[in-house]
């Protein structure tokens, strides 16, 4: 946050509230990496990865009266990329046929201590299908409970605690039957 | 999120899912790209009240209304009760000064019956 680092997020939304621009520009910066991962593990390709977080960004600019907090800030990015993710694998299915591009799975390599380990499982969790995909990222990206998980993405409790538990399931299965894990 | 049997399995899974899903970096344009598109738009409306707001706002005007009614008619009360008294203490007023009338016109007649008879005695 160069040029913001004695702004605290409140003050930030404050002033782009206000209209200030270069705030909101601290704002994505501040947020583009929570964005961007999401989409990113959603959709599988970094190109439309960054141009769905760029359109996040662009409806947050135009709806931003509607935020009402830092936290809420936090919870609309996380809702609206996840809701854009999801539509946009409906409507481009090729993208869910392509093949997992590198770039994918080997982001966030540098500072890997079992770099193959987590590329497979980074490659399983990109293969569930996206409402579980999307349920595993905000519970273990984002870390958030389900309860916040079932806010984000408008569903019951009780179906992200079932998606939780089939993904974990299938993950630990295909990682114990390829010997990733004993 | 596991069974007791998967549980240090699964802790050690959801540890493991946690590193490999660390949030990365867009490219080195990124925010540049989203601002240039911001810069294409026009300035967002200003945050328009909220309903919880304008219910607020609403209580207290009318509020202030029920409150400036009670005030004005409190006032009103109070002038009604000041005339009143301002005419009792006439009315005690004229009262008083009627008897005192009253007395010295009787003095006077009194001493006037008087001084006949003193004079047509002499």
């Amino acid at each position: 946050m160069s040029g913001d680092g004695e702004c605290t997020g409140g003050d930030l939304l404050r002033r782009a509230l206000a209209g200030e621009r270069a705030a909101f520009g601290a704002l994505v910066r501040t947020h583009q990496r929570m964005v961007f991962s999401l989409a990113l593990r959603m959709l599988r390709d970094r190109h439309a990865a960054e141009d769905l977080a760029q359109e996040v960004f662009l409806q947050l600019y135009r709806s931003l009266s509607a935020v009402s907090s830092e936290a809420h800030l936090a919870f609309w990015l996380r809702k609206v990329t996840a809701h854009r993710a999801i539509d946009r694998l409906r409507r481009e299915p090729r993208l869910e046929m392509a093949p997992l591009e590198e770039a994918q799975l080997s982001a966030g390599e540098a500072h890997s201590r079992d770099p193959i380990l987590e590329r497979r499982l980074r490659s399983l969790v990109a293969q569930l299908p996206p409402a579980a995909r999307a349920v595993m990222l905000l519970r273990y990206q984002e870390d958030l409970d389900p309860a916040d998980i079932a806010r984000t993405l408008r569903m019951p409790v009780n179906t992200v605690k079932s998606h939780l538990k089939r993904s974990l399931a299938e993950l630990r299965e295909r990682m114990t039957s390829s010997g990733a894990l004993t | 999120m596991s069974d007791d049997r998967h549980e240090p399995e699964s802790n050690d899974l959801e540890r493991r899912l946690r590193a490999a899903l660390k949030p990365v970096n867009p490219g080195e344009g990124f925010t540049a790209g989203v601002m240039a598109r911001v810069a294409a738009e026009p300035r967002p409306a200003r945050r328009p009240r909220s309903p919880a707001v304008v219910s607020w706002l609403a209580f207290g005007l009318a509020a202030s209304v029920v409150l400036a009614v009670l005030l004005a008619h409190e006032w009103q009360v109070r002038r009604i009760e000041q005339g009143r008294e301002a005419r009792r203490q006439l009315i005690e007023a004229l009262r008083v000064t009627d008897e005192k009338l009253n007395l010295a016109y009787r003095v006077v007649n009194s001493r006037q019956d008087a001084a006949p008879a003193q004079h047509s005695g002499a």
